[in-house]
């Protein structure tokens, strides 16, 4: 294969990836927007709270954890760091959704890259959710915090 | 409520993320094309071969681990697109690489909400191997 061949397909098959993976980006990242402006966040911070009491922690943490669901690591962060400077979220609260969001964060987006390049979308998006809810909730059986604010500690039982 | 604003912020945004991952991922598609033909790619695939053999995968496919644990998913995909894999093999990697990935950026991160560096990277890294040790063997 001549150089010349060799440069055509490397820029050619990047585009097309590009292309092939905008197709998917774009539309989504404008349905984000709706789903913030329709109050879907709102909604999906309620209906998680059987989560969040699956996983033991208070109902404030539903927002942010949510929030860093749908739309990543950085947006959840900052969330989580106001609701805690606001004094709504307990430091175990703050621990358990901060560790469920580093395994698992910007679901829709992350699972659809995949999927554009041709990796089971379904299959990842449960076992990406389902492993760190699980992590999570045995996370949360082992950890024992102080109750007094600020100081709370990793420790095992 | 849904306005024309809710349209031109998401498509900013939209604009926005494919320019950032069409920095990375052309150059990356491109480098390892020119990996390919030349012989180079082979030759990493040899080396990694043993370790990748764990998780079902090529040798090659270490490329894939490693830039999108140092740099982000982006640079994943454009070795993912470049090389070929069987469908079991890509969703084996989107699932070891959607666990753990982008790790400087995202350790100081969760950093800052209150983990340690080192529970962390050890969570992550722990869930994409084990993730594909196991289902190499199930799928």
């Amino acid at each position: 294969m001549s150089a010349m061949e060799i440069i055509k397909e490397g820029l050619l098959g990047g585009l097309t990836s590009v292309y092939s993976i905008a197709l998917i980006v774009f539309p989504l990242m404008v349905f984000m927007e709706i789903a913030k402006d329709i109050g879907a966040l709102d909604w999906l911070a309620k209906s998680s709270k059987p989560i969040t009491r699956f996983m033991k922690i208070s109902d404030n943490s539903a927002f942010p954890l949510a929030i860093g669901l749908v739309f990543g690591l950085a947006f959840g962060a900052g969330v989580i760091i106001q609701s805690a400077k606001e004094g709504n979220l307990d430091k175990r609260s703050l621990l358990l959704v901060a560790l469920f969001l580093a395994c698992c964060h910007a679901v829709f987006e992350d699972t659809l890259l995949f999927v554009a390049v041709g990796a089971n979308g379904w299959f990842l998006l449960a076992i990406r959710t389902v492993t760190a809810f699980a992590l999570t909730a045995i996370v949360s059986k082992r950890i024992k915090i102080k109750p007094d604010k600020g100081t709370g500690t990793l420790s095992d039982k | 409520m849904v306005t024309k604003d809710t349209f031109i912020r998401g498509s900013k945004n939209g604009i926005h993320t494919v320019l950032m991952l069409a920095k990375i991922i052309l150059p990356v598609y491109f480098i390892v094309t020119v990996l390919k033909y030349t012989g180079i790619l082979e030759y990493i695939a040899i080396i990694f071969e043993p370790v990748m053999d764990i998780f079902g995968l090529p040798g090659e496919a270490a490329l894939a681990l490693v830039l999108g644990n140092a740099l982000n998913i982006y640079a994943a995909l454009g070795v993912i697109s470049s090389i070929s894999l069987t469908a079991k093999q890509i969703t084996i990697l989107a699932v070891m690489i959607s666990f753990s990935h982008t790790l400087f950026v995202e350790t100081a991160v969760t950093k800052k909400i209150g983990i340690g560096v080192l529970p962390i990277l050890a969570t992550r890294i722990g869930l994409a191997i084990a993730s594909g040790v196991i289902l190499n063997l199930v799928l």
